[in-house]
């Protein structure tokens, strides 16, 4: 049993692609699998074909138990619900704010879910805000998609900085390389840098058109495209998180 | 759209609902006319073959459990929801028949509780094949699922058909509206999950629940003794015959353990209720009976021993303990020697011919010229027969003290068994509660005199048994300390039963009970 949130500061790294992926992948293991969809953007929730229910909102989400329990749904795929994302979560920061222990609610709300899922996925908003620290104290493993480029490695740095800060370990965070191009040498480089790092697993995701093209056939690759190169990427990403998270 | 992922029988969440196909409606059409009403996405065909178990007696069915094998992976479900309790592979498609067989896991777990000493027999191999249909909403979202299932059952080629319709959580208002449809369709009352289940087991000529050892004969007050005994001991005849095949095959200990109480509950009954039956047929019942009570008996004594090998074990020291392993042996030797003749006698003419008569007279038109009990009321005879039983009961526990021999603790526990058979025959014709109580009771005095029998015959078998060793080596010394020790303490143990013997008789005849009988009986 775990949450699992996929993270990065930055956007347009994977991490939706993530998410969706991988929580397929657990669901098709038999686990009991819930994808909770925090980003107000609402991207997992539209690959999974669900339109959010119009009643449920930030506020909704924050008082939890049955009002997260009706807003649940099942996806296609056996094992898997989703929570779908609202647009209102665009300001669950001020919403958090006002609450009393104000960096727990999330874990709080997740409380029940824990018993019910064995696995939760969260897709999170790319931001470091009040939500970010509710997702991170909530959270039993932080998984950061990192495209390997100068920029993205200042962010994990940011991402450290920021964990310490608000007393949380480093030894939550899994990195992984997103999006890597073959033919780009300061990939090569980058991921050279940083592989021999605590956290840093081995299994990368490549930059493939298959991936992209999710928003066409709005499905997991692995459902839309089993035998594909992006499906098999994400089968040996998860491989390698699962025996991270069974060794912690 | 989706193509994979179709395994979605057993993933809880949404609500379900499951019909057997009418057979007025065809499969084919009520497909077409599905695709006309929604926006319909079909699934690749599936074939699954499934072997399902459970004991003789249905202890998985009874705990509303059931027990499959699917290509070389057992999955015990919950009956009602589907909802899968455990799953085992072993690797290798093997066939485990005792709970204990199964390598140590949580089926293991979950199995040896319910299944206890019995076997796991297979009961029908059902072929289904599965053709599912995506109901789907305007983005393409599956809103519900529906099967069109063909079973077949392998073993007798009964077919059965149902169509399931599974919703999806938070899509209540699809399941509703596909619901509505099949209900406009003409598709008639739901069944249960394990309808396909059934059908097949059925279709071998087995029912759920049509076998318990316990004996429940429903008896009218206004029947006539020779009617009500007839119903009795048709009853424990039938009982007799669903445990040969059993015993032949020696599929488990308790098919013969259920025989001979059938047997013995038999005998007592031409013994207790008499004049009921013509002279001629009773003599000769109760020869036939006694020579089934004696030709059964070797097998299950033995059988008895092999089963209580742990408790024998945890009498002794650790140290002593493998001394027993090659009496163990022996007695499991003589066990195979004893079972084989009686699945020979079983299967003998002697034996058929024996049974054969019993069901012919029983079954006949013709029940012979009237005795001095045969029409007299049944209710007026169990009153009487259950009352002499209790006073002789009563009687004889009154004379026993702590000086008298433990011959008349025997005797004792021969009228309470005597008393007990009489008022499990004629239990129906009493109130329910009452009567509960009452066997109860007397269940309680019984336990403490079977404790003390059990143990005296254990003690004359091993102590034949040492008579029977050869002295001299090694070997049968180190058996001869074990089974020392163990005389030791089961004496010990005996002597302790007969200390508890007082509290349970006069627990027995206290004035409560006392006047439980009495308004009962009298």
């Amino acid at each position: 049993m775990a949450v699992i949130a996929v993270y990065n500061i930055k956007g347009g790294v994977g991490k939706t692609a993530t998410a969706v992926n991988l929580s397929y992948l657990s669901a098709r293991e038999g686990r009991k699998t819930l994808l909770c969809d925090m980003d107000p953007q609402g991207s997992s929730t539209f690959y999974f074909r669900i339109r959010p229910d119009r009643k449920f909102n930030t506020k909704k989400l924050l008082k939890g138990g049955k009002h997260i329990d009706q807003s649940i749904r099942g996806t296609d795929f056996p094992w898997l619900d989703l929570l779908p994302a609202d647009f209102s979560y665009r300001n669950i920061d001020i919403a958090l704010d006002d609450m009393k222990k104000s960096r727990q609610r999330i874990s709080r709300v997740l409380k029940p879910l824990r018993r019910e899922y064995q696995n939760i996925f969260i897709d999170c908003p790319p931001n470091i805000t009040l939500l970010s620290e509710n997702i991170f104290y909530a959270a039993d493993h932080i998984l950061v998609p990192l495209i390997p480029t100068t920029l993205s490695h200042l962010s994990l740095q940011q991402l450290y900085r920021f964990l310490e800060e608000i007393g949380e370990s480093r030894s939550k965070v899994m990195v992984f390389f997103s999006m890597v191009e073959k033919r780009k040498k300061m990939h090569w480089e980058l991921m050279r840098q940083l592989i021999k790092k605590k956290g840093v697993l081995p299994a990368l995701i490549p930059y493939l058109a298959d991936i992209e093209k999710m928003g066409l056939y709005r499905q997991p690759v692995g459902a839309a495209l089993p035998q594909s190169p992006a499906a098999l990427a994400y089968v040996d990403l998860w491989r390698e998180i699962s025996k991270r998270m069974e060794k912690s | 759209m989706p193509t994979t992922g179709h395994r979605a029988r057993t993933a809880p969440g949404g609500r379900r609902s499951i019909w057997s196909l009418p057979a007025s409606l065809e499969v084919g059409p009520l497909i077409a006319d599905l695709a006309k009403a929604f926006q319909v996405q079909p699934e690749k065909d599936l074939t699954r073959v499934r072997k399902w178990f459970d004991t003789h007696d249905w202890r998985l069915y009874r705990r509303k459990l059931l027990l499959f094998q699917e290509q070389c992976q057992w999955h015990l479900i919950h009956r009602d929801s589907e909802e899968q309790a455990t799953a085992f592979s072993g690797g290798k498609c093997e066939q485990y028949r005792y709970s204990w067989d199964f390598p140590v896991s949580r089926m293991r777990v979950l199995l040896e509780p319910v299944l206890s000493i019995r076997s796991l027999l297979p009961l029908a191999t059902l072929q289904t094949i599965s053709r599912c249909r995506r109901i789907l909403n305007r983005d393409g979202k599956t809103i519900a699922l529906v099967y069109f299932d063909d079973h077949e059952t392998r073993e007798t080629g009964a077919r059965f058909s149902t169509v399931t319709l599974k919703g999806m959580r938070g899509y209540d208002s699809g399941f509703k509206e596909v619901s509505g449809f099949f209900a406009a369709y003409g598709m008639g009352n739901e069944v249960a999950p394990y309808a396909p289940f059934e059908q097949g087991v059925r279709s071998t000529g087995r029912t759920p629940l049509d076998y318990s050892s316990k004996f429940r004969a429903k008896l009218q007050p206004q029947m006539t003794a020779r009617q009500a005994m007839a119903l009795i001991y048709r009853q424990l005849l039938e009982t007799m015959e669903r445990n040969e095949q059993g015993i032949i095959h020696d599929l488990d200990s308790e098919f013969l353990h259920d025989f001979r109480v059938a047997v013995r509950r038999t005998r007592s009954g031409l013994g207790l209720v008499r004049d009921v039956l013509p002279r001629a047929v009773l003599e000769r019942a109760k020869k036939d009976f006694s020579r089934l009570g004696s030709i059964t008996g070797a097998t299950r004594d033995l059988d008895v021993y092999l089963l209580d090998r742990e408790k024998y074990l945890a009498r002794l020291p650790e140290k002593l303990r493998p001394h027993l392993d090659s009496f163990f042996t022996d007695m499991a030797g003589r066990r195979d020697k004893e079972q084989r003749r009686l699945s020979a006698y079983l299967r003998s003419p002697e034996y058929r011919k024996l049974i054969g008569h019993w069901h012919a007279y029983l079954h006949g038109l013709d029940q012979g010229d009237e005795t001095p009990n045969s029409v007299r009321p049944v209710m007026e005879l169990a009153r009487e027969i259950i009352c002499r039983r209790y006073t002789k009961v009563m009687k004889r526990g009154k004379a026993i003290n702590d000086a008298s021999p433990d011959e008349e603790l025997h005797r004792l526990r021969i009228q309470c068994k005597k008393l007990r058979y009489a008022m499990e025959f004629f239990a129906s014709l009493f109130p329910a509660a009452e009567i509960k109580r009452a066997v109860k009771q007397l269940k309680k005095l019984q336990d403490n005199l079977g404790s003390f029998n059990d143990l005296s015959v254990q003690q004359d078998m091993l102590r034949s048994y040492l008579a029977g060793l050869r002295p001299g080596s090694r070997k049968n010394q180190d058996l001869a300390t074990a089974i020392g020790g163990l005389l030791t303490n089961l004496h010990h143990e005996q002597q302790e039963v007969r200390r508890h013997f007082d509290a349970a008789s006069q627990h027995f005849s206290s004035e409560k009970n006392l006047l439980l009988y009495r308004n009962m009986f009298t």
